[in-house]
């Protein structure tokens, strides 16, 4: 479909013709939540009246760049992360002091931050761009050598960034302790350079495959880098011994690198020349598109996404901005799946299931994101969690994610805070078993679901639409109506 | 050959090919063709894959009514083409020993030639006394930690088969790394070679590729479909089983007509429910196999159920921790030997020999450890390990690849060097046992040297 684009966002969405891929219905509140937010909630939704869309991305970008940067988005999930405003020195001193100097909590703890902040935070936009870069920039949590300092590349690189300029944020990850560890630039010198890091950084962080580089500017890439390391406490350490010395060609980037000590200089100028090369800007302004928009988005869109990325010099906000602002993304609804990580978040923010306690709850997410096969930040390999839905299908998932819909619907987990089911019929209670299946599918999932649909969750109550709420089966079934909604493939896709 | 209905689902039996012979040829030609037609999507899809979106084209619906139900099951029925012949019908079951097992301590080099009088001197009492050791008849003085005397049998009738002194190159010395290089078949491969090996072998049933644990190893990432399986046992609809069938009916319409992968999926995952059910209800040991307790122990007997029920089990995956062992190796290695042998005996003493000829089971690990003992009684990370290979299609009882005498000298930086290739055993169970064509693709960049452990067929 065409795509074009308007001054703000409201004006896009005026302009879409009202359509969405079925079952799913035509709902712009539901798509931006589940979209720029991990699912759909009652109170953005309210926000999204009361602000109005242009109104709401402003105080969202407004808000985590200002008091709910980094982990503040929600101040009780903030609270179960002690180690994640420390030092890999501090934390390893905290391990050690607790009884094993290379244990993981501090990785535990990123993990559990990570999950209660995509349910709960406030800065729900900000959390989406998180979890693209954190994919972007991949370091495998729970990996080798950075038990220490996982923490840094979350805090200083991801979350610093994450809504300002991703040259910035390039260059932060190139002096990141845990990146280095974790695509063993930290070890590579000039007799022993180690092609890791510089092999990804062409290939998944910036220009990509098919940009036309040569393992030979493989090699330079590698060796322009040299000298970059950690120091014994995993702090950030330029090592001019260990520095490459001499020209360097990738591309089209040359830099005489003819002094140990310019090293780290001329190491900035190649990553600022990556950071903003027309092809980085297409494969990152695609990979965004894919992630938001869809599986196959246009070559219009795209292009445009990648113009204003050059053009205000590799700002992410701007990117994100321009996706609402395109009629392609309005016009979208069902055209993603929900992973299975996300379609667990979307579950608790669908259901309302407040946080409870947090001790609790948070490592519940953690091994119900495990066994559905996607922990936040445990994708092992460097290229991040797949983004299509090709990648995700596993009868296992599927039957786990039903799971903890009855799960979170009958309060079967610790943690959580109870959830009262009654509630989900919101404030105008149903007369008939008819009424209440309307009202919990648009509730729960945003969606007038179609006859067949209805008749199907009819059938399953056993009962006619027009027997009265009195004289429902609901009275028993209530709870096993609502998990069998979010079964339903308009929960299942974004 | 079809899957069966979950049991209390609200619907006719599907029609079964096995039926009349009429239908039977007429949908055999369907599944034949079904078959093409899912290879030439999944390829799409796997071009999706490397592009890192999709272009998938959807299976029409249409023109197949007659056969709806079991057409839903042939996008990934392989149990039907395994009794079309499309098949070889042989399963591998690969078991990975997280943490680095101590290879040395499990096949012993015992004889003065193959250098155990060096051993003695650098690692004490990790070289199992005499009494403590199965001399392995046939090889030139290999012995097996008595630890693992239940899998003796499986030696003399030629099921059991050593590779010493295996890494594969570009492995280090760390878990992670090791374990990402030798499951995604190269250093940057971003898939599973398993996966890879899926992808040749063609469309599938929903229980071809199963991962016994909690969450899919690296071995099976990528595009193809794979079940991961805490329990056997669980493997069922979800809550109160009061509401299962109506639940499970409601969400068969909700999906009915949905395009993509999520209606195609939805209706195998309910078919595959009664699958697991039917399996389920002739679970139990046989032919007098006792399992012991454990994990690992009832992954295996899982396994077992689920290839007796022939479900089309391609290839299994199971996971056992708790090999890094730097600190009382002799007591923590042993205890845990002792129970992965009577594990794996179990598993194959249940399946018998004539189910277990097309099952192989391959034990591996990251690395192995180093040759001198530590402080603590235990070993730090080293380099060359062992494999293990069980079961059907071996070429015989054998310590297979090359071997050096230990000494100082023949040590890599202290540790057993790499002197066979673990891509090379792999490579040649896939192509010989499960009928890969291909092991390029498997183990990019690695030249393949089988090293005639398995037979084809």
């Amino acid at each position: 479909m065409a795509t074009t684009f308007w001054p703000s966002i409201a004006a896009a969405l005026r302009n879409t013709p009202r359509t969405s891929r079925a079952p799913m219905v035509w709902d712009p509140a539901s798509l931006l939540m589940s979209r720029f937010g991990f699912g759909i909630e009652s109170k953005t939704r309210a926000d999204l009246v009361r602000y109005g869309l242009d109104g709401w991305w402003q105080n969202q970008v407004a808000f985590s760049r200002g008091p709910g940067a980094g982990y503040a988005g929600h101040a009780g999930v903030a609270a179960q992360g002690p180690l994640l405003s420390k030092s890999p020195a501090e934390v390893r001193a905290w391990l050690k002091a607790n009884g094993n100097e290379y244990g993981w909590e501090a990785m535990d703890q990123l993990t559990r931050v990570t999950l209660g902040l995509q349910a709960w935070s406030r800065g729900q936009v900000y959390e989406t761009s998180v979890d693209f870069f954190a994919n972007h920039l991949n370091v495998a949590n729970h990996s080798d050598g950075v038990w220490s300092s996982r923490q840094t590349m979350d805090r200083d690189v991801i979350r610093r960034h994450a809504l300002g300029s991703y040259a910035s944020m390039l260059l932060a990850s190139a002096r990141n302790p845990a990146m280095l560890k974790y695509l063993s630039l930290a070890s590579s010198t000039k007799n022993a350079v180690n092609e890791n890091y510089g092999r990804e950084l062409l290939e998944l962080h910036t220009v990509g495959i098919g940009a036309g580089y040569t393992e030979e500017d493989v090699k330079n890439s590698a060796r322009i880098l040299t000298g970059r390391s950690v120091d014994s406490d995993y702090n950030y350490l330029y090592k001019p011994e260990r520095h490459w010395v001499g020209p360097i060609k990738v591309m089209g980037f040359s830099h005489p690198n003819d002094s140990a000590a310019g090293g780290e200089a001329a190491g900035e100028a190649f990553l600022r020349y990556l950071a903003y090369h027309p092809a980085t800007a297409q494969r990152l302004a695609h990979k965004m598109c894919v992630h938001y928009v869809s599986d196959n988005p246009s070559p219009t869109l795209v292009a445009e996404l990648a113009r204003i990325y050059l053009r205000t010099g590799t700002q992410i906000a701007p990117m994100l901005a321009a996706i609402l602002r395109s009629t392609e993304f309005w016009g979208s609804r069902g055209a993603k799946v929900r992973r299975p990580a996300e379609n667990l978040i979307a579950t608790v923010r669908a259901l309302g299931v407040g946080p409870g306690d947090l001790s609790k709850s948070l490592p519940s997410l953690h091994w119900m994101s495990s066994s559905v096969g996607q922990v936040p930040l445990d994708w092992a390999a460097p290229n991040g969690y797949p983004d299509v839905a090709s990648a995700w299908r596993s009868s296992g998932s599927l039957l786990n994610l039903w799971s903890y819909h009855r799960g979170l619907a009958q309060n079967w987990y610790d943690g959580f805070a109870d959830l009262d089911p009654a509630s989900l019929y919101g404030s105008v209670k149903p007369r008939t078993s008819g009424e209440a299946i309307t009202q919990l599918c648009g509730r729960l999932t945003g969606s007038r679901f179609p006859a067949a649909h209805v008749q199907a969750l009819q059938t399953f109550l056993d009962e006619p639409a027009s027997t009265p709420i009195a004289d429902s089966r609901l009275r028993w079934h209530l709870t096993h109506l609502i998990p069998l909604i979010l079964d339903a493939p308009q929960h299942a896709l974004r | 050959m079809t899957e069966a209905t979950p049991p209390g689902a609200q619907q006719a039996t599907p029609p079964g090919v096995q039926q009349a012979g009429a239908q039977q040829a007429d949908a055999q030609q369907l599944l034949v063709r079904k078959a093409e037609q899912v290879s030439a999507d999944l390829a799409a899809q796997d071009a999706g894959w490397q592009r890192g979106f999709t272009r998938r084209t959807f299976l029409a619906g249409a023109g197949m009514v007659g056969v709806a139900a079991l057409g839903s099951q042939l996008v990934t029925t392989k149990a039907a083409y395994a009794a079309s012949g499309l098949s070889n019908g042989n399963t591998l079951v690969t078991i990975f020993l997280r943490g680095a097992a101590d290879g040395l301590r499990i096949l012993v080099p015992a004889s003065s030639e193959l250098g155990v009088d060096y051993l003695r001197t650098v690692r004490g009492n990790l070289v199992p006394a005499a009494a403590s050791m199965s001399p392995l008849a046939g090889t030139p003085g290999w012995a097996l930690n008595a630890a693992l005397n239940p899998l003796l049998p499986f030696w003399n009738s030629g099921e059991l088969a050593f590779v010493p002194a295996v890494s594969t190159t570009g492995i280090t010395r760390s878990h992670f790394q090791a374990q990402q290089c030798l499951e995604r078949g190269s250093d940057t491969a971003t898939t599973g070679w398993l996966d890879r090996a899926l992808q040749q072998l063609g469309p599938g049933t929903t229980f071809r590729a199963v991962t016994q644990g909690s969450a899919l190893p690296s071995a099976l990432t990528g595009n193809q479909r794979k079940l991961v399986m805490s329990s056997l046992k669980n493997f069922s609809f979800p809550g109160w089983s009061g509401v299962a069938p109506q639940s499970e009916a409601a969400i068969r319409t909700l999906y009915r007509g949905l395009p993509g992968p999520l209606g195609e999926d939805v209706p195998t995952t309910l078919a595959a429910l009664g699958t697991a059910a039917t399996a389920r209800a002739k679970a139990g040991a046989q032919n007098g196999a006792v399992y012991p307790s454990g994990n690992f122990s009832k992954a295996l007997a899982d396994l077992a159920t689920l290839l007796r029920a022939e479900v089309g089990m391609q290839v299994a995956t199971v996971d056992v921790g708790g090999w890094d062992t730097h600190t009382d190796e002799v007591n923590q290695l042993d205890r845990h030997l002792t129970s992965a042998a009577n594990s794996l005996a179990a598993f194959l003493t249940d399946l018998g020999p004539a189910r277990r000829s097309r099952v192989t089971v391959v034990v591996m690990t990251e690395f192995g450890r180093r040759v001198q003992m530590n402080a603590n009684g235990g070993t730090d990370h080293g380099h060359g390990s062992v494999m293990w290979l069980l079961g059907g299609g071996l070429t015989g009882a054998a310590v297979h690849g090359k071997w050096t005498p230990l000494t100082a000298a023949a040590l890599d930086s202290g540790d057993v060097p790499a002197l066979n290739d673990a891509f090379d055993v792999l490579g040649e169970v896939a192509q010989k046992r499960l009928g890969v064509g291909s092991v390029t693709g498997l183990f990019p960049g690695h030249q393949f040297a089988p090293l005639n452990l398995a037979k084809t067929g």
